[in-house]
This record gives C-alpha cells, sequence and structure tokens, in this order.
C-alpha cells in the first residue's frame, strides 16, 4: 500500500516535470537569460555591429542615464547659459531638463540623458491616464453592453474589434485620422465648434501629442478591460439586485453597493494588469510619432529600443531596461502590497 | 509504463515538427550552387524587375542559383530591413548577397562583415561606374558595395505656375537659383489661388533617412555640415557652427511662415496640385510625370551661398564576408551590372542608371532627357556622399530628431547642441571608432 502511494507521488512528481519543462525552458531561456546578459551589458559599452571588443565600462551607462545637475544663474540671458554648458568641463554634454525662476535668479536642472528622463516622465503619465481612463471607459461600455437591450452582441463585438486589429494597422489608420488639415478628427471638431477649435496639430504639437497616443492607446485597449468587467458583472448574483429593489434602492445606490464592491476583484485585476500592459507602450509611437515632437511622446520602451538596437548601443540599452525593470518592479509591488491591505480590511 | 508513453509520445511530436521544420528548404538541381540574396522591399515594380533579373540570370549559367529573400520595410527609414540586417550580422546568418542604403555600408564594412570587391571588379565597369557610385561604395580605400542606380535631389516645378507667377526656370545646374531668388520664387508662388502653400518637403516621410537625405545638403550649401570630414570624431562647432544655424533657420522660416507643412497626409502634395514646387527625389518623377505631362519639370537644387548641394546614394549590392561562394555572388553582381540590365530596373524605379554606357541609352536621364540635371549634379561634384563612417546612424538620427524637432519651432541652437552632444557621445562610447 505504502509503496504504492510512493510510486504515485513519484509519477506525478515526474509528469508535473514534464508538463512544466517547456514552460520552464522557455521562461529560462526568453526571460532569465535575457534578464542576466542585460545586466552583465548594461556594465560595458557593448556595440551591436563592432569589430572593437567590448569593455567594462562598471556603472557609467548608469551615471550617464540618471546624472542630474544644477546651474544657478543670474540672468536668463539663452547665450551667457550656452557658453557655459558648452565651455566648462563640469556641464559638458548636460542639457537643460526644465527650469525654475527664483528671486535670486534661474535655476537650470540639467540631465546628462534629458531624452532617457522624459521618456520615464511620458510614460509615468501615460500609465496614470490608461488606467484609471481606460478601466473607466471599460466599465461604463460593460455597464451598457450588460443591459438587455436588442443587438447587445453587436455591440459587444464592435467594442471588442479593436483588441483584436495589429497596433500598427490602427496607428497607421489613426495617423490620418489625426491629420492637422484633412483629418476626421480636426473636420468634425471644425464643424462641431462651429470654427472656434481648427487645425490641432495632434501628432506634431508637443502638447497635444502623448495626449494623441493615449487615447489612440485606449481606445484600442478598452475592448479587452470591458470584456473582462463584463465577465464579473455576470458573476453577481441576480438576487442581491432583487433584494435591493425590494428594499427601495434605486439605480445609482445598486451600482454603489452592489455592482462596485462586487467587482473588487475584477477591478484589482484590471488595474494590475493595464499598468503592466500600459507600461510596455510602444508600437503607437514607434509608427505614429518616431516619440517626437521634442521627445514629448518617447517612452522608456522606444527609447531602449532606439538606443539599444537601432543606435546599437548594447550596452546602453540595457542599462535603460534594467533601470526600468526595476522601476516596474517596484510599482507592481506597491500595488500588490496596497491592493491586499485592502482586501483584507473586507 | 506512462512516463515511457507520454516520453514517446513527445519524442514522436518533436520528430514530426523536425521533418516538416528540414523539409521546407528547396534544393537546387544538378548541383548548383544556391546563393541566398536580401532585397530591402521597394516598390511592387522594382520587386517584380528584381525577380526577372534574377531569373534571368539563373537561366543564363548553370553554376549557381540566386534564391531571393525579400525583407519588408526598406522604402522606409530606420526600418525594418536595416534591423533584420543588424540582426543577421550579429548572429552570423547573412545572405551570400545583400543590397544596403548608402551610408548604413560603413558599419559593416568597419566590423569586417563585407568581402572587398576590388580584386573581382574589371577595370573597364570600374572606369564606366558613376564616380559617385564608387565614392559612396567605398570605405577606407577598398569598394564594399556597388549600386546599379545612384539618386539624387532636385526641386519639381509645373512650367504654367511658375510662368503664371513670373518665375525663372533654371535649366541646368550652372543657373540654379540663389537663396533671393529662391526665397522671391516661394512667395510668388505662395501667391497663387490654384495653390494652397508653395513647397512640399515630403515630411510625411517623418523623422527618418529622408530628412538628413534631403536636407543635410541645405546645411552643406549654406556652407555648414553634419560633421568634421577630415576626422569624422566630432560636429562641434559645425553641426552647431554660425552657417549650420543659418541654414535650420532657413527651414524653420519656410514652415513657420506656412511656405511649407510639417504634416502632409501622404505623398501626394505635387500632383494634387496642392503645393506648387515639390523637394523631390527622383523616385517620384515618374509619377509626377504621368499626371502633368510636360508642364512638370525638374528644377537644380538652388545655391545658397556655398554652391549648390544634393544627397546621392542609393541601395546598393554588397557580398557578405560570411558567404562560401563570393565569386558566385560576384558573377550575379557583374551580371545585374551590365547596361541592359541597369536599365531594366532603372526604367521601373526612375533612378540615375549607374554606368556611362546605360546612361547614354537612358532617354529621361541621356543628354537632353528630362532629369540630364540629375546626371550633372552627380558627375559635377554637386552631391555630396552621406559621412562615410561607422558611427553614421548616430549622426542621422541626430540629425534627423533636431531638424524634426526644429521645423516644429524648436530653439535651433539648443537642438543643433544636442545634436553635437549625441554625435560626441557615440564617437566617445565606441572609442572613436578605431581602425581595426
Amino acid at each position: 500500500m505504502r509503496r504504492k502511494t510512493h510510486s504515485l507521488q513519484a509519477n506525478q512528481r515526474t509528469y508535473a516535470w514534464l508538463m512544466g519543462l517547456p514552460g520552464i525552458v522557455m521562461l529560462i531561456t526568453f526571460v532569465v537569460l535575457p534578464l542576466l546578459l542585460g545586466a552583465f551589458w548594461s556594465l560595458t559599452n557593448k556595440r551591436l555591429i563592432s569589430p572593437v571588443p567590448t569593455q567594462f565600462v562598471g556603472f557609467e551607462n548608469y551615471r550617464n542615464l540618471l546624472s542630474i545637475k544644477t546651474l544657478q544663474v543670474e540672468q536668463d540671458n539663452p547665450e551667457k547659459i550656452r557658453e557655459i554648458l558648452r565651455n566648462d568641463s563640469e556641464y559638458r554634454g548636460y542639457r537643460e531638463l526644465f527650469r525654475m525662476k527664483g528671486p535670486h535668479g534661474t535655476r537650470l536642472v540639467l540631465a546628462s540623458d534629458v531624452v532617457f528622463l522624459k521618456s520615464l516622465r511620458n510614460t509615468i503619465i501615460f500609465v496614470l491616464f490608461i488606467v484609471p481612463g481606460q478601466g473607466g471607459a471599460a466599465l461604463i461600455l460593460a455597464l451598457l453592453v450588460n443591459r438587455k437591450i436588442r443587438g447587445r452582441n453587436f455591440y459587444r463585438a464592435t467594442y471588442f474589434a479593436p483588441v483584436v486589429t495589429s497596433m500598427a494597422v490602427i496607428a497607421i489608420v489613426w495617423s490620418f485620422l489625426y491629420n492637422p488639415s484633412q483629418g476626421v478628427i480636426n473636420v468634425l471638431l471644425k464643424k462641431m465648434t462651429f470654427g472656434k477649435v481648427s487645425d490641432i496639430g495632434w501628432l506634431v504639437d508637443v502638447r497635444y501629442a502623448l495626449p494623441a497616443i493615449i487615447i489612440v492607446s485606449a481606445w484600442q485597449a478598452t475592448g479587452f478591460q470591458m470584456v473582462i468587467f463584463l465577465a464579473g458583472l455576470q458573476n453577481i448574483p441576480v438576487h442581491l439586485y432583487e433584494q435591493a429593489g425590494i428594499d427601495g434602492a434605486g439605480e445609482f445606490q445598486r451600482f454603489r453597493y452592489i455592482t462596485f464592491p462586487q467587482l473588487r476583484n475584477t477591478t484589482i485585476f484590471v488595474v494590475i494588469s493595464t499598468t503592466i500592459l500600459a507600461f510596455r507602450v510602444f508600437t503607437q509611437i514607434d509608427v505614429m510619432t518616431h516619440g517626437g515632437p521634442e521627445n514629448s511622446t518617447s517612452s522608456v520602451v522606444y527609447y531602449a529600443v532606439e538606443q539599444g538596437f537601432r543606435q546599437q548601443r548594447i550596452g546602453y540599452g540595457s542599462a535603460i531596461t534594467m533601470i526600468f525593470f526595476v522601476f516596474v518592479l517596484g510599482v507592481a509591488l506597491l500595488q500588490n502590497f496596497l491592493l491586499k491591505s485592502e482586501k483584507a480590511i473586507d | 509504463m506512462k512516463t515511457v508513453k507520454l516520453v514517446v509520445v513527445m519524442l514522436t511530436a518533436l520528430a514530426i515538427c523536425g521533418v516538416f521544420a528540414g523539409g521546407s528548404g528547396e534544393t537546387p538541381a544538378d548541383g548548383a550552387k544556391e546563393l541566398h540574396l536580401w532585397f530591402h522591399g521597394g516598390t511592387a515594380d522594382e520587386t517584380e524587375a528584381m525577380r526577372d533579373q534574377i531569373k534571368r540570370f539563373n537561366d543564363s549559367q548553370d553554376g549557381y542559383v540566386v534564391v531571393m529573400t525579400e525583407i519588408p520595410g526598406g522604402a522606409v527609414a530606420g526600418s525594418g530591413y536595416n534591423d533584420s540586417v543588424n540582426a543577421a550580422a550579429v548572429a552570423g546568418d547573412l545572405p551570400d548577397i545583400l543590397d544596403l542604403d548608402g551610408p548604413n555600408l560603413y558599419n559593416y564594412a568597419w566590423a569586417g562583415y563585407l568581402e572587398g570587391l576590388d580584386g573581382y571588379m574589371s577595370e573597364q565597369l570600374r572606369s564606366e561606374l558613376l564616380p559617385s557610385l564608387i565614392d559612396q561604395g567605398t570605405y577606407r580605400g577598398k569598394i564594399y558595395a556597388i549600386g546599379q542606380y545612384d539618386s539624387g535631389l532636385s526641386l519639381v516645378g509645373r512650367v504654367s505656375l511658375l510662368k503664371k507667377a513670373g518665375v525663372r526656370i533654371p535649366r541646368s545646374i550652372d543657373d540654379a537659383w540663389d537663396l533671393d531668388e529662391f526665397v522671391a520664387a516661394l512667395k510668388a508662388l505662395q501667391a497663387l489661388p490654384e495653390v494652397e502653400y508653395a513647397l512640399d518637403c515630403k515630411m510625411n516621410y517623418g523623422a527618418g533617412e529622408w530628412m538628413t537625405y534631403a536636407f543635410s545638403p541645405v546645411l552643406q550649401s549654406f556652407g555648414g555640415d553634419l560633421i568634421d570630414r577630415d576626422t569624422y570624431q566630432s560636429a562641434e562647432n559645425i553641426l552647431n557652427g554660425p552657417k549650420s544655424v543659418k541654414a535650420m533657420n532657413f527651414l524653420q522660416w519656410i514652415f513657420e511662415n506656412g511656405y511649407s507643412v510639417v504634416s502632409p497626409p501622404d505623398d501626394n502634395e505635387f500632383v494634387n496640385g496642392k503645393a506648387a514646387l515639390g523637394w523631390m527625389g527622383h523616385w517620384v518623377w515618374k509619377g509626377y510625370h504621368d499626371k502633368f505631362g510636360d508642364d512638370v519639370v525638374a528644377i537644380p537644387m538652388p545655391d545658397f551661398g556655398s554652391g549648390a548641394v544634393t544627397g546621392m546614394g542609393s541601395w546598393a549590392w554588397a557580398v557578405s564576408s560570411q558567404s562560401k561562394h563570393p565569386e558566385g555572388a560576384w558573377k550575379f553582381l557583374e551580371y545585374i551590372l551590365q547596361p541592359e540590365e541597369i536599365l531594366a530596373i532603372t526604367d521601373i524605379n526612375g533612378a540615375v542608371p549607374g554606368r556611362s554606357t546605360a546612361l547614354e541609352k537612358s532617354t529621361l536621364f541621356g543628354n537632353g532627357g528630362d532629369l540630364n540635371i540629375f546626371v550633372q549634379q552627380l558627375q559635377k561634384g554637386v552631391a555630396v556622399p552621406r559621412p562615410k563612417t561607422p558611427g553614421y546612424p548616430a549622426i542621422t538620427t541626430a540629425f534627423y530628431t533636431a531638424m524634426d524637432n526644429i521645423i516644429k519651432g524648436s530653439d535651433i541652437q539648443s537642438e543643433l547642441d544636442a545634436a553635437v552632444d549625441a554625435i560626441a557621445d557615440d564617437i566617445r562610447q565606441n572609442n572613436g571608432y578605431p581602425v581595426q
């Protein structure tokens, strides 16, 4: 008897390994190994195509990416500032990130890699808008298509259609829609506002480029979160609503006290998954703006590909991704902690 | 037992996969050697013409069979084709024969991925090739790539509109417009009711190689440049020097005053009649001519003060140093460099035929042809190659990023300073691209 159990266990263990093997091999090959290689290369000056042997450069790539200095100037004179930046060896290679005006003159904040810091900022803004915006829109859509209306399957399919369309295709189509003079969006805006709003340079104006990217991205992915919310909605027991109806609860109260609390786990899943997906933003930027104008749409992933692959600076690109890895890991852990503690109160 | 069964099933599955994977390759007939060729996805017609050339070569002899793989995205800068070639070079998977866009050549040559072609090339071929082709294909005294054709820039306009606006039409590179005349032409054409704006700069191509190719000549014509061409070690006081600043100032002025637009919807602004002039690469001429017939005219590049300058360099053929049959690869290159084969492709894509014997037969580029100014530009030193250094990718990115920002209104000096710093950073990271 005993022996039999043992062999069954052993048998199952073998099965477990066998079944897990393809996944484990893939994880090691495509995740763990690249991560370790990236960590190693980030300490070197490795170039993609070069006859020169790779050299170990310590933390220079990281220093380059993250260095920030400040410079106090009395007068806001561009020529004077330029003279200091180009001739003073301490500030060589530094560029203005932003400036603060104070009573004693202007304080310039300089960075050695302005584009990286801007990319990081853009990515954070992107995530901060996408997660609530896209999640909220998805919830509203899910509530709408959950109603018993005619042709609701048609609406569900319509809202889901962008999700199954390639982002590259969507980005090209939206580039046409966004065209300042002939794009549908500006034409409609012009008609609707009787000419007051016109010729917005969606993808070419520093102020509108990132919002334009955010809108496309939200539009493309909302359908996915909608389906998840829809599944969550359909799991809510009908009797809760019936009971609330007997108690005289109105439409809003039902949503506030039944629907929303019942959707908590769904919401947590949507928030975490959307956050992680949003951090990866790349394709729409690569197709629509190439990170411009003035780096206002460059994301960290876009910058890493640009530096690591197109500029062939594997070492530098690796350092970018390592910093980003630590950053995203931190965000994920924080989210995990916050959302879990909320659960514990329940 | 079950475990054994499972393992057997899995191994069988693997074996089946292996059979299918292994079975997909073609085997050449009669012991002919297979040569792999990569072609950047040009237009459909270009690809078709290329396919025909390969077929003619394969039929013409028994020793080699050329197999073409078309990799899309080549026409757009910073695109899939370069990415694929980079990846293949690192992985040791380069095909025997591949085409490279002009200035990307030097990085591969420097890194030793390309076969030197001097030893294969006959004296006659060398003497008949356009000097610009030899120049562009040479890195540190050795030739690594030969194009079937070269490229060029010019302005393009419509005779009827130019006459109506009272603008003189220059017919050869010797009487090109100067800065004042060009500005006057822009203003006069802008005022015409028939057109929306004066000059189509094809900014729909986006921040990419088009900007460097088409507008670094403006820098040079103003007396500036992208980098110090003696050493290729620094761009300080050149790319951000006063002459380059002046050039970029002029470009910014064009866009800020509406003489051109930063985001045209597509390639057709000139053809649709919306723009009066076009900043034109040879490849769009055919479409323009089809539409307007003899009303369309190629106008030589203006002289902004330090001589007229146009871009040059196009896709050129190279042989991988990893190739097992370089002599076969050369045989193929020699075949497609025959005058009639050159014309077979340039008749389709409208490029400047790269060999004098082919040029003579070309109605478009020969003496008196509509595009003869392109040949003049290439032969008389108006064309300037893009910097011949392995650091070119960093240089072009720095420039087109700056230019993209500048035409959208950024501060010129600080953008050019940033470009210079980006180039310096790249050169420093690569220890100055030492000669091996």
